[in-house]
Parts: C-alpha cells; sequence; structure tokens
C-alpha cells in the first residue's frame, strides 16, 4: 500500500510571536518544529505499512529550513521525503498551498493520503479538503481511527459528542485528529539514516504552476486579541452588593 | 578602639557554647533528617532561660545586650541552623510584638511560657505572591463589632504546625500597601484558623516552613497588636535588629563550616602529603578565614553600635548581606575541598552546603538590601566625612 | 571559521532534545525524590538504541563524532543528571575499554549486551584514600599462573552495586606509583566479588552509588584489558579528554535546564508592582548567566572539534570543563536566587540542579588538580 503524508513545517508553540509595527507583518522568534496534527498523520501512515506493508512517503511545501520536519519523518520510518521549496511561496495562501500539493500528487500513485486536520500556526484546516477537491478524491476529517481492509477503509471520526463511522474506497485522504495514536520516538537507526538521507527538492515551475500567481485572500492586518478582563470583586452584603453589580452594567458598562 | 568581647561576653559566649555543644549538637544531623521540630531539645534550652535574652528581668528575661544576642546567634548557628531558625525567631520575631503591645493577659498567658519555652512563637507576614514586597500582602483584616476577621493565605511559616501564637499581618486598607499593615496576634485553636501543607525544603531542615489559611477567621479587637496601619513600623524597628541576628547566623555557619574543611585539609592526603598543603587549597583557606573575619568583624560591629544607639539601617544590612554571602562562599568552597565528600550524606559539609541558602532570603534578599544599602549612601557615605 | 553546527548536528538536536523532553524530564523529579535506579526508563530509552553513540555502526553503534556526542551528554544531563550518570557509563567509559582491548567472547559477553541496555556498566577507579591521586591505588592485581587475583576495595563507584560488569583500576606493584596501573574486567557473579555499602548522596539522585568489594577475585588473563602490562593512565588519556568535555556538556545541559527556570520566575513572579525581570539586578543575572553559558558552549564545542580532527586538545578540554562547570555551578546558584525562597521548596526544580551541579566539580578532575596541570603544562610551553 502506497501511503503520502502531507506534513508542515510551523513555529514551534512555545515561541514568542508578535505583531510587526506595520500590522501587517508577524515578528515569530525562528524557533520550528513539525506540526502537531501531522504528527499524528505520520504515525498512522507508519502504522499502516507495519500492518499492510508498502511504502510512506513524506511531502512539504516550505522554505529550506522545513528540511527538518522531512528528515524527522525519515527518522521515524519514512521511506521518502521531497520538499516544495518555493520562495514566492512564502506568502501563498490555503489555495496555492493546496494547488501546488495537488500538482506533485498528481505525479505520485497512492492509495492514502493522511494530513493533519490543521496547521497550528494559522489554524484555517482548509488545505486537506481543497486539495481533496482538485484531486477529486473522497475526504474524511478528524479522524480517531483508521483501518484498511481489502482495498477499502474503515474510519471513525470525532464530531460533537459522536463518533462517525465512514466506509470509503481507496484513494481516499485523511486528517488526523488528536487520540489517532501515540507518535513514535524515532531510533537511533532511524536518526542516523536521516541525518545522512538527501532529501530532493522541487519548485514550483518543476510542478508547472505559473511563477506570477497571485494569492487569493491578502491579510490586510493583525490584531492583538482582546485582553481578558480583569475580574471586579463586588463587595458588601448581598442586598448593596446587587445594587451596584446593576449600576456597573447600567451607567458604567452601558449594556443594559 | 577595642575590638574585644568585654569579659561578660566572653562568659556568655562560653556558656552557650557548652550548653549547646552538649544539648543540641549530638541531634544537629537527625534534627536535618527528620524535618520534625525538635520539641525536646526547645524546651530543654528554653529551661535555660535564653528565649528571654532580650527581654526584661522582670519577665524572666536576660535584658541581655545586642552583642549578646549576636553571639547566641552565632553559636546556634554553629550547631544547627534548623534549630537556630527556631529558637532565633522564639527569642525576637515571634515574640517581639505580644511583647511590645500585648496586654496583661496575653502576656500572662504567651510571652511569660515563650520566655521559658513552655509556648512556641512564630510570625506570618510572608504569602504566596508577597515575599520582599511586603506592602503587597493581601490578607485582609477586616474591622467588626467583635475585633476582626481574617482572611487569607499565609506561607513559609516558620513552626507554623506546632506555634501556639502567631503574630499575623494583615491589611486594612490594601490600598494603603505598607501603610495599611497591623499586626494580629492570633491563638491557636482559633476557628477559622488552621494550618495548610507543609514545604519540603532541602534547608534549614528542622524549622519546619507551614502554610498557614485564614477563612473568615474572628479574632477579637485585643488581638490587634499596637494600631492600625502602624504593622510596617513596628517591623521596622526591629527590622535591624532582624538583619544583625541573621548576620550572625551567617558568621556561625561560615566558621563551623570553614573549621570542617580545614580539618579535612589536614588530614585527608593526596600525591603524599596532606591537601591543605596545596597552594590552590591554601588559597581557599586564606579566602575563607580573611572573610569570614570580615563578617565577624561587620557583625559585632553593627550590634556593638546599635547597642550605643547609634545604628543606622545600612550598618545592619552591610552585616546581613556581607556575612550571609561568606556563608554561602565558604559553604561552596568547603564542599570542594572534601572532594566527593561533599556529596555524602553522612558527612556534614553537605548539610552546611544547603543550609547556607536560607540565610539569603530572611532580613532581605542580599539584592534588596545591596539597593537599600547603595540609597543610604547616595545620599551620604561615611567615607565623605573627615 | 564556521560556528555553526552542520544541519545533521542541528537536526540530532532537536531530535534528542525533543526525546529527552518526552521521556526524561517528565520522570527528572520521581528519579530524584525515589533514589532508586529508574529500570522502566532505561528500558524505555535504551530501546532507541543511543548506547551506542560512540561505537562503530558495524556493531551496532552510531559512529557519533565528538562535536554530536556532546550535543547527546548536554541534552540527556538537562533531562536528568540521575539518569544521565547511568547512561553516559554505558555509553563511554563502563565499555571503552572492553570496546578497546576486549576479546571477542568477552565483547559478546560484555560490550553489545551494555550497548542495547542489557547490561548495566561502569568504572572503578575510586577508593577511600585515593580520588585525585591515582597513584595512591591500593587494589592490587597479581598474577597467578593463568589468572590474575584483584584485591582491594572501590569507593564512589556509580551503579557499582548494580552492574553487571566492571572495568576496574588496579596497581600490579604499588611502589610504581602511575606506572603499575591496569584495567581489569570483572563481572558480577565472580566470586569475591560484591558490591558493599550504598551512598545516600546530595545530588545526581538516580545513580545506586557505592562500594565495590575485591576480595581474591579471580579472573582471567584474557580480562587484563591492555595491549601491554602497566599502560593504564597512556590508556586513560585516550577517552580522558572526551571525559573532560563530556563533563562540561553535562554542566551546560544542567545549567540550560536550571536557566530556563529562571526564566520563566522572572517573568512571571510581581513584587512591587511588576515581574522581576523589570528590575537591574535581575536583569544582571541573566546577561552574566547567558554570556558565561554562551562561552561555555564556545569552549566546549571548540575542543570537541580539536578531537574530531585529531588536533591536540588536553589543554582547551580541562578549559572547557572547568569553565563550564564553574559557569553551571553560578547558574544553579543564582537561579536559586531568583527563585527567592521557593527556591528550597522540594516541590521546584530549581533545588534539584543546584544539588545536581556539584558532582561536577569531581568528576573529569577538580578544579585545583585542572588548573595546577593546565600550568604545568603552559608555564612549560613558555
Amino acid at each position: 500500500m502506497n501511503m503520502i503524508v502531507l506534513i508542515k513545517q510551523v513555529p514551534d508553540p512555545e515561541t514568542l510571536v508578535e505583531i510587526a509595527a506595520s500590522g501587517k507583518d508577524l515578528n515569530i522568534e525562528p524557533k520550528f518544529a513539525l506540526n502537531l496534527f501531522d504528527e499524528f498523520a505520520l504515525e498512522e501512515a507508519l502504522r499502516l505499512k507495519e500492518k499492510h506493508g508498502g511504502t510512506v512517503k513524506a511531502i512539504c511545501l516550505g522554505g529550506p529550513k522545513a528540511i527538518e520536519v522531512l528528515r524527522t519523518a525519515v527518522a521515524m520510518g519514512a521511506d521518502e521525503a521531497v520538499l516544495i521549496e518555493d520562495e514566492s511561496f512564502a506568502a501563498s495562501d490555503g489555495y496555492d498551498t493546496a494547488m501546488a500539493l495537488s500538482q506533485a500528487l498528481k505525479k505520485e500513485t497512492f492509495d492514502i493520503i493522511l494530513c493533519g486536520r490543521q496547521a497550528i500556526d494559522r489554524d484555517r484546516g482548509e488545505v486537506p479538503q481543497m486539495v481533496a477537491q482538485f484531486l477529486g478524491l473522497p475526504h474524511i476529517g478528524v479522524i480517531v481511527k483508521l483501518d484498511v481492509a481489502n482495498g477499502k477503509a474503515t474510519a471513525e471520526s470525532a464530531l460533537e459528542g459522536v463518533v462517525e463511522v465512514i466506509d470509503v474506497g481507496l484513494p481516499a485522504i485523511f486528517t488526523a485528529q488528536k487520540g489517532l495514536n501515540e507518535p513514535r520516538v524515532p531510533l537511533i537507526t532511524g536518526v542516523m539514516k536521516a541525518m545522512k538521507v538527501q532529501i530532493p527538492r522541487v519548485t514550483i515551475e518543476d510542478l508547472g504552476i505559473a511563477k506570477d500567481m497571485q494569492p487569493k485572500t491578502t491579510v490586510l492586518r493583525y490584531l492583538p486579541p482582546k485582553k481578558r478582563p480583569a475580574v471586579q470583586f463586588i463587595e458588601g452584603e448581598p442586598a448593596q452588593a446587587a445594587a451596584e453589580i446593576v449600576r456597573i452594567l447600567a451607567d458604567v458598562e452601558r449594556v443594559i | 578602639m577595642d575590638f574585644s568581647l568585654t569579659e561578660q561576653q566572653r562568659f556568655f559566649k562560653g556558656q552557650v557554647s557548652r550548653a549547646l555543644g552538649r544539648i543540641v549538637a549530638p541531634f544537629a544531623d537527625s534534627i536535618d533528617k527528620s524535618d520534625v521540630f525538635p520539641g525536646e531539645l526547645f524546651r530543654e534550652l528554653g529551661a535555660l532561660g535564653y528565649y528571654g535574652i532580650r527581654y526584661p528581668s522582670d519577665i524572666g528575661g536576660m535584658e541581655a545586650d545586642c552583642v549578646s544576642f549576636t553571639i547566641l546567634a552565632e553559636e546556634l548557628a554553629r550547631v544547627s541552623i534548623g534549630f537556630a531558625a527556631i529558637v532565633t525567631m522564639q527569642c525576637l520575631m515571634g515574640t517581639d510584638f505580644i511583647f511590645r503591645f500585648g496586654n496583661d493577659e496575653q502576656r500572662r498567658k504567651y510571652l511569660i511560657p515563650a520566655i521559658k519555652g513552655d509556648k512556641i512563637g512564630t510570625i506570618a507576614f510572608t504569602e504566596p505572591d508577597c515575599g520582599s514586597d511586603l506592602g503587597g500582602i493581601k490578607t485582609r483584616a477586616v474591622k467588626n463589632e467583635r475585633g476582626y476577621i481574617l482572611t487569607g493565605r499565609k506561607l513559609w511559616i516558620t513552626d507554623g504546625d506546632v506555634a501556639d501564637f502567631v503574630t499575623v499581618a494583615a491589611t486594612t486598607d490594601p490600598g494603603k500597601r505598607l501603610g495599611g499593615i497591623g499586626f494580629f496576634l492570633v491563638e491557636k485553636g482559633t476557628p477559622g484558623f488552621s494550618m495548610g501543607q507543609k514545604i519540603e525544603k532541602m534547608s534549614a531542615r528542622g524549622a519546619a516552613t507551614i502554610e498557614l489559611i485564614f477563612d473568615d477567621c474572628q479574632v477579637p479587637a485585643t488581638s490587634l497588636m499596637g494600631e492600625e496601619g502602624k504593622g510596617a513600623k513596628y517591623l521596622n524597628d526591629i527590622l535591624s535588629e532582624i538583619r544583625i541576628m541573621i548576620a550572625g547566623l551567617g558568621v556561625g555557619l561560615a566558621k563551623s563550616a570553614f573549621v570542617a574543611g580545614l580539618n579535612y585539609a589536614r588530614q585527608r592526603e593526596a600525591f603524599g602529603r596532606p591537601i591543605g598543603k596545596f597552594q590552590l587549597i591554601e588559597e581557599k583557606i586564606a579566602e575563607m578565614e580573611v572573610r569570614i573575619k570580615a563578617s565577624e568583624l561587620l557583625t559585632y560591629n553593627a550590634a556593638w553600635l546599635k547597642d550605643k544607639g547609634k545604628l543606622t539601617g545600612k550598618e545592619a544590612a552591610m552585616a546581613k548581606f556581607y556575612s550571609t554571602e561568606t556563608a554561602c562562599y565558604v559553604v561552596d568552597e568547603v564542599s570542594r575541598i572534601h572532594g566527593a565528600y561533599g556529596l555524602a550524606q553522612e558527612y556534614p559539609a553537605q548539610r552546611y552546603f544547603r543550609d547556607g541558602r536560607f540565610l539569603l532570603f530572611g532580613g532581605g534578599t542580599s539584592e534588596i538590601l545591596k539597593t537599600l544599602i547603595a540609597k543610604y549612601t547616595m545620599k551620604r557615605s561615611d567615607f565623605e566625612i573627615n | 571559521m564556521n560556528f555553526a553546527f552542520t544541519e545533521e548536528q542541528e537536526f540530532f538536536k532537536k531530535i534528542i532534545t525533543d526525546t529527552v523532553d518526552k521521556m526524561v524530564v517528565p520522570r527528572a523529579r520521581e528519579i530524584d525524590e525515589k533514589d532508586e535506579f529508574p529500570w522502566e526508563l532505561w528500558k524505555d530509552f535504551t530501546k532507541l538504541g543511543y548506547l551506542g553513540l560512540r561505537y562503530p555502526e558495524e556493531i551496532g553503534g552510531m559512529n557519533a563524532d565528538p562535536v554530536t556526542a556532546m550535543i547527546f551528554y548536554e541534552q540527556i544531563a538537562r533531562g536528568s543528571v540521575g539518569f544521565a550518570q547511568s547512561v553516559i557509563m554505558n555509553i563511554l567509559m563502563g565499555t571503552y575499554f572492553v570496546y578497546r582491548f576486549g576479546s571477542e567472547a568477552i565483547k559478546e559477553r560484555c560490550l553489545y549486551p551494555a550497548m542495547s541496555g542489557e547490561k548495566v556498566t561502569t568504572m572503578c577507579f575510586t577508593e577511600d584514600q585515593s580520588g585525585s591521586d591515582l597513584a595512591a591505588t591500593r587494589t592490587t592485581a597479581k598474577k597467578d599462573g593463568s589468572e590474575w587475583v584483584i584485591n582491594g576495595t572501590k569507593m564512589w563507584i556509580t551503579n557499582g552495586p548494580i552492574a553487571d560488569f566492571a572495568t576496574v583500576l588496579a596497581t600490579t606493584d604499588p611502589s610504581l606509583g602511575a606506572k603499575g596501573l591496569n584495567f581489569f574486567l570483572v563481572e558480577k557473579g565472580t566470586p569475591g566479588f560484591s558490591p558493599g555499602q550504598v551512598l545516600d548522596k546530595l545530588g545526581c539522585r538516580g545513580t545506586i552509588t557505592g562500594e565495590l568489594v575485591f576480595d581474591d577475585v579471580r579472573i582471567p588473563e584474557e580480562n587484563l584489558l591492555g595491549a601491554e602490562l602497566n599502560k593504564g593512565i597512556e590508556y586513560l588519556g585516550e577517552i580522558l579528554d572526551e571525559v573532560r568535555v563530556m563533563t562540561g556538556a553535562m554542566a551546560m545541559g544542567i545549567a540550560q535546564a536550571a536557566y530556563d527556570e529562571g526564566l520563566v520566575y522572572a517573568r512571571k513572579r510581581i513584587a512591587f508592582g511588576k515581574p522581576i525581570g523589570n528590575y537591574q539586578l535581575i536583569r544582571a543575572k541573566f546577561a552574566d548567566m547567558a554570556t558565561e553559558m554562551e562561552a561555555s558552549r564556545l569552549l566546549i564545542y571548540s575542543a570537541a572539534w580539536k578531537m574530531k580532527e585529531k588536533l591536540p586538545s588536553r589543554i582547551e578540554a580541562a578549559m572547557a570543563k572547568m569553565f563550564a562547570t564553574e559557569t553551571c555551578c553560578k547558574v544553579v546558584d543564582e537561579v536559586t536566587r531568583i527563585w527567592g525562597a521557593n527556591a528550597f521548596a522540594n516541590e521546584y526544580n530549581p533545588q534539584r540542579h543546584f544539588r545536581d551541579a556539584r558532582f561536577l566539580l569531581y568528576g573529569g578532575g577538580t578544579h585545583e588538580i585542572l588548573k595546577d596541570f593546565m600550568g604545568r603544562l603552559l608555564i612549560g610551553k613558555a
């Protein structure tokens, strides 16, 4: 069974993020990590390989530093990895990302595509669905279980309060949710292999995408999230406190 | 200039040293290991009358001067920092406020027995979020017809688990910060006053530090020591004395650690001779000797100035800062001299090393004290006056 | 001059940092509190294969160069010193002479199982009366027919009481001083070889440190780990630099763990209306700590690089060990001050780093010994 995992390098969850003076950019401390949800996707692909045989290939769209997450994939057990690298894509949006990934995927043979349900930097969770659309593939989201038998997959999708069990023919795209599995810690043999492996790079032109493609969305500006308001304690006897609260709501906050 | 102790002070030092050597020294390690209040030793020493060292004879005190009190602190620290912390609390902070402001009933019930070692007193100032910044404490004292209601949490309270009476810092007006603080005498067993968790520590073990909880604790009006809002001033009255006392603890710890290191350097051999004969060890010995002497001079000079009525806050801060930093320096070097044995629990070197840290906080961290000294000096330095 | 790690080294650093964060850091406090060998963590961690770090790929190792090895040592110490001590024994000191001089049969029995974590090993140098002064070793090895007979008592042996095999330093002739020293392999179960008392320690809790007693222990000829007799000190020289730089790297691991705790506290602890990180004296501490840690790391990796390039590194290794260790002791001290009284609550980590840092002062040579040795070399050169 051939599996492809789409992975993304994101800022480390502990990095400091600040809004630039212009308001149109973010200053992010340069510390990176493999996107958490992609780790679950990768682990699931490796488990399926262990059970059914086949290969696991990791594809990443990113800058030159993103090679690191592809090496991590190899360390964990991925057979191949490729980086889609292009400066111009630094400012791209979800549509462009999905387009580029889809073009790369068109050249591959696969039974299953796995990715994280969302990237923890932008939290949009839109790329896998668009890739499914571009490739004309079925898409099952936020899976917490995946089984394969006789060329078909059965996935469990975690929704609000219920679990949906879905059968789907292959090939198909699945997005991983937390709880799908516990990602493995790489063995030193994997680490050694990953340190030496040569990871091929592919540019946007190689994929046949026009170089001057404009993103369909533009970021206007970044705003800091509203600070949680301080808690104000109202002292005194209940009757007085109630009167005070009413006064604050009416005269100060003017919400009644 | 006469830098020697008077005959009475020398005699006192000898007495204290002998008493502690007999009563407490054999238990120093077990106090440290168990981290349990050494009740028997406490009472034994109390019976000898030491806890009243600063108080008048008509209530069973010794009316001793500051130099003598510092000598007591030094000798206590030589034997056991954990025990020293308990005793100095009893002699000074734990009892001073009830001595100055308690009514007859309170003094009879608590102060007189405390001086004999029959009751244990402590203070509760520090909170989880407030150490150096006393003005920011959140424990509230709200006046009512029966007295005051205390609400809040105190942390790091020495002897919190065994104290019979506690002087608690609470604010009647948080907006005034230091100016809103009052001290309240709270008795063990008062409804609403309870013990929380014990903090397991690596330093000053034996002087257990406990969390105290005040949950709508009603105390009588007489519980207020002195006046509302005057707490910070009352503390300030004895702050220099506390600092000199801690400086004394530093001198004692440094001396006992130093002697242990000295003895080790004399008897441990390597490369054919005692390691004390190698220059690098000689260097350590020399540095320690000089710094301990300097600490001793700064400390007793401050105590002497107090006795002469000429002390400013600066000398006390200088003595505390220098003596405790020296103690930490000494216990570090002594642990190095001991080689790997500096790590073994069966040698005291590691206990001295751990105990040194305790001296860095009580009475003001070195950082706070340095800014204080600088503020005095920026206004006027002794060295500018001819 | 290139001051950066290679891409591969950066990647390795990321993986080992994440691995330590996931597997070791969460158990560090328990290891310290229980002061027992952490068998479960040992099994989980050794499965990953890192114990073969320094040995050739052909026998299942990673063939890591000194720079990569230092990256590993720093991270494992950052996770837990008590655990790291055991790991490094198997990686280097406890297995090196077996690897270098052991017969194939010995390697099968000892080296390969140690690399997989199946066996725990250690080295025995120190005795009650000899630490720095190896020439004063009193454990003797006497040839008797085709056997060696070992007699003596070793002290302060990391995991000695639980070791499956040990590399023992013994003298064939005390009058020869350092020139009579040799390494011998002694395996658990050999009659006369037994653990003595176990030491209760201030720091590095999680290793079983204690005495080992050798009472007419008979071992076959091939258990002499050495091509020639009485060359022990010379052979020790082969790993001495690495042991020293490794100690320096571990010092940086501990310092980093403490430093990170200091940052958290300085940012969130409020006093006099603002986080204490706003005050000059606290800021100065971080400036000093960061500067000295940076300098330490440069010394460590520069020494490691020299070792990698097979350039002379004896002085540089001693410098790195000393400077990094002194820096670590300063950092753990300052961090306990930044934490105020909370620094000595057992519930928090700063007190553990403070206690753990002390062992660095002895392993690989006390600073007094190193200074004397370095001074002698430097002045000699001039």
